[in-house]
């Protein structure tokens, strides 16, 4: 239940970022390097924290932290729920494809299935995601940041669909052996019956358990990626990419690691406990 | 249930914050960097000069290991391919040259011989023709004397299109062309010399160039004049084992993880003007990126004692560090000869005044903040960083520390430019700084991110579509004449590789060009500075942005470290390990 | 079971084959031109071109692609310019190293399983035992706190653990060296004081999962009928979980545990950039970093293999642990 209202916490403060902005009267680009000292630190306690600036300053730029917080957790939820829910909607779909049709187009699923997982993510993202853009873009125009959003959904969407496929392919596997599927087909119900009365309504509570597991893993996915310099740029606010930046000062200005940090240790630990609670619901087997 | 696993979650998470907690003040007491040193620098005429052996360090003691962490390996070894910083500091160690610079660490060089008695001798003194005659007692890592034919076999070999990476004057020199190994292939002459290059006796190396090279005896003290004998050419993978004729000799080499070097027992300090072999061993150690090799020396325990730090206390460190006063006599602080610049591309932005608008709007110290503060850079306003032989300060477009966006949109008169930007992905907050402090005094900037890897490449490229982005030129020696022709002679613009990336091209700077390079070296330096400040006065192809400051950290018992007046990293010539 | 092995190992070979080639087209999709960083400050166009030609970079995609295969499996004589003859298995040369590729991995490759394996068996001790004490100890202290554990863990990433723990146990506390590698035969105290906070992170992140799992799997099991029998015909309790429950419970355990072993194998990128430790991992994104083609189709391949391979072993175990599984 907590974890439940703290996911709407986010949700909602993440869509209303606008709003809060005009509450809080800062911008997620205002910059504020006066109180900066001469080697980029924020001036007073614990990373310049004040009325005006609840969670401080960055170092160099001197932009607020709070408020590009609030935006940044927009995009980072944004790219996660995207990706789960693409992943999930193709896992599904080649899933109950394999599964149902069998044969040799679940061999051929099967297949692609080894390969993707065979393909080194990392290292295909740290190939693509930095060019793709000269694919898309003139030399003199400027990338928006949304561009770079839709490449890194793109990315999770290519990798993350096994997953959720394998799952959905072996419980279809067992399902169509079942009684009633037969029991449809003999009566001479269409693909689209048996798919969409007598088979999906079996498979809906593994897939979102699926998917809300799938979103706090591509929150952190999306972080990584930041990690090795193929994450969100700038100036677009992001999670990932405020945390891997903050990292470094974790000696020097520990109140700049802190706040993203807890922030998106909280946001990932309640996406977990809600997705272990729908689990727990869902399943009848699962007695606590 | 649910409520007490995030509590329980929550409780760990409280532990781990504790850990991060600290509550101190920061204050606007900045870090002090000595600004204002300028380097003086003469060529050595006096034979005793290039004679060892070096004076003894204070408080020098033989012994011990000094270690080098660094996050990367050295890119060459091999002498002859010798050419990024950490190379360039090291090679000197188990490689000697014909000329060296004598370095006192503040800024005072002289250029003295190396392997040869002096620094060079003018035969006919129209730059034309040089000698050096080599000293008695020189000596390979395996005894044998160093002669004419091994320093001539080394320079010969870098023709070798295979072992790319190295500096290419001499080459280029000698064959007058900037395509010498199609003049003269190396593999199919092993035996003979290149053109130009002779030995007339066991000790003498002659130069004979097509036309006047004055900067000739600046340009051996690179590694690449190491001499080396041919039945130890092992071509490519001499990379990995250099052939030592320094105080040092490689004894491990483990690519990427380690490189070992002890004691070369023949060599002669008699022979040696510069360098010393305090350490028993000297080790490079690579792997741990900045943090963690400052990290390893500030916490200065076991091994750690006897190291430095090579890639510098990062930004984010720099408070922990300059804000403690026991770290002061562990760190050397120095501003580096490499100087960045905001270039112009001069096809494009061809309105002088939109030039020298953007050389009033620059806000240097905001962007010296954004970069990690005073520690990592100084503000320059000169072409030629102060680090140059005869170097003036100047201000064309005087406008403080942050700018004058008035000025600016008063040349501007009206008119909101639109500008590209180009920056590499791995420093995109330079772009967000630049176009907020641009954007500031009328301009209209468009941030192009580029991927990092190539923006170096693209740049270069002479059709590249971009009006403005940060350059760096860290010169191979200290005088004007390799930075000012290097970036601004409009005659040596080609379809790709440029340095004058602000393609600009202007017949009477390069007659002016042509006119000092052919003075006399020492009479050169105060003309390179005079024609600095006329670039930018009246062409004003870039804006001089900032010079690096080198910040290091070393372990509290290594001793004899100082800041290179050439190349602006650690000198380990030096260097000793204290009881 | 002989027809079943065949099977796999004839997909495995077409996956790795398929990897292979997608790499070799990705390679060409780089913007960064390998031979650029080849001179840094004075190069001419024609020089790059004869560095180009020297290289083979000039010649049809498709044989370049073939000639690296070959060299795998016949050895292939490279110019002067990469080391020249170059023997089966040859992985090519790679220009920015300035070494025979198989080279570079007999160093990284034992540094990559050192920081992988023992965190594996880590954080399956880990996981499982505390999954099973859980199970055991259903709504109890231990459960709950085994579980808080879990979660958190689970709700961490890699870098900021490893971050934190550094800070603490290096450089305040000052009880452990600084991460780095020393091969475990030359000393193998040595060589653990250097790795172990890497595998507590792996352990700390990974174990989640497990405990999860073998909670569930365990309580499942316990529910079951066989067991209920063994305990009411009064067989110890110690022998019939450890013999009959756990038994049960391990076979989707070793499932997860392969696949994570394989890809953790191929995908050390963040733990060795966490702990400044060069592996497998780092150094194929150095590889893509400067446009190293032969280091980067080996990297890809091996930790491709890695996957496959413990696809295959994951598939063999189940048969052996749980004999229900049949193989086809």
């Amino acid at each position: 239940m907590a974890s439940g209202i703290t996911l709407i916490v986010f949700m909602v403060v993440a869509l209303a970022a606008p709003l809060v902005e005009m509450l809080y009267g800062v911008g997620p680009h205002d910059q504020f390097q006066h109180k900066l000292n001469s080697l980029g630190m924020p001036l007073g306690y614990l990373g310049g924290i004040s009325g005006e600036h609840w969670f401080g300053l960055e170092p160099g730029l001197g932009r607020d932290i709070f408020i590009r917080m609030v935006y940044g957790m927009r995009t980072s939820l944004f790219i996660a729920l995207a990706a789960a829910l693409i992943t999930t909607i193709l896992g599904v779909v080649v899933g109950i494809v394999a599964g149902y049709l069998g044969g040799k187009v679940d061999a051929v699923v099967s297949w692609i299935i080894d390969f993707a997982l065979a393909m080194p993510f990392l290292i295909v993202a740290l190939a693509i995601v930095p060019t793709i853009a000269l694919r898309f873009y003139g030399p003199r125009d400027e990338i928006p940041g949304w561009f770079r959003v839709t490449v890194l959904i793109g990315v999770f969407a290519v990798f993350g669909w096994t997953g959720s496929a394998r799952l959905v392919r072996g419980q279809v596997l067992s399902l169509r052996e079942r009684e009633f599927v037969e029991a449809a087909r003999a009566s001479g119900a269409g693909l689209g019956h048996i798919v969409f009365q007598q088979l999906l309504p079996n498979l809906w509570a593994p897939i979102l358990v699926t998917f809300s597991l799938a979103v706090p893993s591509y929150v952190t996915g999306e972080a990584a990626l930041s990690f090795l310099g193929i994450g969100i740029v700038e100036p677009t606010p992001d999670f990932g990419a405020m945390i891997f930046r903050s990292l470094s000062y974790l000696e020097t200005d520990p109140a700049y690691v802190f706040f993203p940090g807890i922030t998106i240790f909280l946001l990932v630990l309640a996406y977990n406990l809600f997705g272990d609670g729908l689990r727990d619901a869902l399943d009848p087997k699962s007695k606590r | 249930m649910l409520r007490r696993r995030a509590i329980t979650a929550g409780g760990v998470l409280i532990i781990m914050a504790a850990a991060l907690a600290a509550c101190s003040k920061t204050t606007d007491e900045g870090n002090q960097v000595d600004t204002d040193r300028v380097t003086t620098g003469v060529i050595a005429t006096d034979p005793k000069d290039s004679r060892g052996p070096a004076p003894e360090v204070p408080g020098a003691t033989k012994g011990g290991t000094f270690t080098v962490i660094r996050q990367t390996k050295i890119s060459h070894m091999d002498p002859q391919r010798v050419y990024s910083f950490a190379g360039l500091v090291n090679a000197p160690l188990y490689a000697r040259g014909l000329t060296m610079f004598k370095d006192d660490g503040k800024g005072h060089l002289t250029l003295v011989g190396d392997l040869a008695e002096t620094p060079g001798k003018n035969v006919n003194n129209d730059c034309k023709v040089w000698e050096f005659k080599l000293k008695s007692g020189i000596k390979f890592e395996d005894g044998r004397p160093i002669t004419s034919k091994e320093v001539a076999y080394g320079i010969a070999r870098s023709f070798d299109p295979d072992l790319t990476g190295g500096p290419t004057y001499i080459q280029e020199w000698l064959a007058d062309d900037a395509q010498y190994d199609k003049k003269w292939d190396f593999k199919a002459n092993k035996t003979s010399l290149p053109p130009g290059l002779s030995t007339p006796d066991a000790s003498t190396v002659k130069f004979e160039f097509a036309k006047p090279r004055c900067d000739l005896p600046f340009a051996l003290s690179l590694p690449a004049s190491a001499p080396l004998p041919a039945d130890k050419d092992t071509g490519v993978n001499l990379d990995n084992q250099p052939f030592s004729s320094g105080p040092y000799k490689i004894t491990k080499h483990t690519a990427g993880v380690e490189v070992v070097m002890e004691r070369n027992t023949h060599w002669d300090p008699a022979t040696d003007p510069v360098r010393h072999q305090y350490p028993d061993k000297i080790v490079w150690t690579f792997g741990p990126n900045a943090e963690a090799g400052a990290n390893r020396v500030i916490a200065d325990t076991g091994a750690d004692q006897t190291a430095l730090a090579w890639n510098g206390v990062p930004a984010s460190l720099v408070s922990k560090v300059a804000g403690n006063s026991t770290y002061t006599p562990r760190t050397l602080t120095s501003p580096t000869p490499s100087a960045s610049r905001l270039t112009i591309n001069t096809q494009r932005v061809t309105d002088l005044s939109m030039r020298k608008a953007l050389n009033y709007a620059i806000d240097r110290e905001g962007l010296i903040k954004t970069l990690g503060g005073s520690t990592v850079a100084v503000p320059m306003t000169t072409l030629m960083p102060p680090s140059t032989l005869g170097f003036q300060g100047y201000d064309a477009y005087p406008a403080g520390a942050t700018g004058n966006a008035d000025e600016a949109k008063k040349l501007l008169a009206g008119k909101t430019p639109e500008l590209v930007l180009a920056v590499g992905d791995d420093s995109a907050e330079i772009g967000t700084q630049l176009k907020s402090n641009l954007e500031k005094a009328g301009f209209k900037i468009t941030v192009r991110t580029i991927p990092a890897d190539s923006k170096l490449d693209e740049t270069k490229k002479k059709a590249n579509p971009w009006d403005i982005w940060i350059d760096n030129w860290a010169a191979d020696w200290p005088s004007g004449a390799s930075i000012l022709p290097v970036l601004f002679d409009g005659r040596t613009i080609k379809a790709e590789g440029n340095s004058n990336s602000s393609y600009f091209n202007d017949d009477a700077l390069n007659k002016e060009f042509d006119r000092i390079l052919a003075m006399d070296p020492a009479a050169q330096a105060p003309e390179w500075a005079k024609l600095d400040k006329k670039i930018m006065t009246d062409f004003a192809p870039a804006v001089p942005l900032f010079a690096s400051v080198g910040y290091y950290l070393h372990g509290s018992k290594a001793g004899g470290l100082y800041i290179s007046s050439v190349w602006g990293y650690p000198a380990f010539t030096d260097v000793f390990v204290k009881p | 079971m002989f027809r079943f092995l065949v099977k796999r190992l004839l997909s495995a070979i077409s996956t790795l084959i398929a990897v292979s080639v997608v790499t070799f087209l990705m390679f060409f999709a780089l913007p960064r031109d390998p031979v650029m960083g080849m001179c840094p400050k004075n190069c001419n166009a024609e020089r790059l071109e004869r560095v180009r030609q020297e290289l083979g970079l000039n010649d049809p995609k498709h044989e370049q692609y073939l000639a690296y295969m070959k060299g795998i499996f016949a050895g292939r004589d490279l110019g002067s310019s990469q080391g020249g003859r170059c023997d089966a298995p040859c992985l090519g040369y790679s220009y920015v190293n300035s070494e025979a590729v198989t080279d570079t991995f007999a160093r990284v490759l034992p540094v990559t399983l050192s920081v992988v394996i023992p965190a594996a068996i880590l954080w399956l001790l880990l996981g499982v035992g505390l999954g099973v004490i859980s199970a055991l100890r259903r709504g109890g202290t231990l459960d709950r706190l085994s579980i808080g554990f879990s979660l958190t863990g689970a709700s961490m990433q890699l870098y900021f653990v490893g971050a934190v723990l550094q800070l603490i146990f290096i450089y305040n506390l000052k009880l452990l060296p600084v991460p780095h590698y020393t091969p475990l035969l030359q000393n193998p105290l040595d060589w653990a004081a250097g790795l172990v906070l890497a595998w507590w992170a792996l352990a700390f992140l990974f174990s989640a999962i497990y405990a999860r799992l073998s909670r569930a799997q365990m309580l499942e099991t316990l529910s079951e009928d066989f067991i209920r029998t063994a305990r009411a015909q009064g067989l110890p309790k110690a022998k019939v979980y450890g013999r009959h429950a756990l038994r049960a419970a391990i076979t989707p355990i070793v499932t997860i545990a392969g696949l994570d072993v394989g890809g953790a194998l191929g995908g050390t990128v963040i733990t060795e950039t966490t702990f400044g430790i060069q592996g497998l991992g780092r150094t194929a994104v150095d590889a893509v970093r400067s446009g190293d083609l032969p280091t980067i189709m080996a990297t890809v391949l091996i930790s491709a293999a890695f996957i496959v391979v413990a696809n295959i072993v994951v598939d063999l175990l189940y048969a052996s642990i749980d004999p229900r599984v049949r193989l086809r």
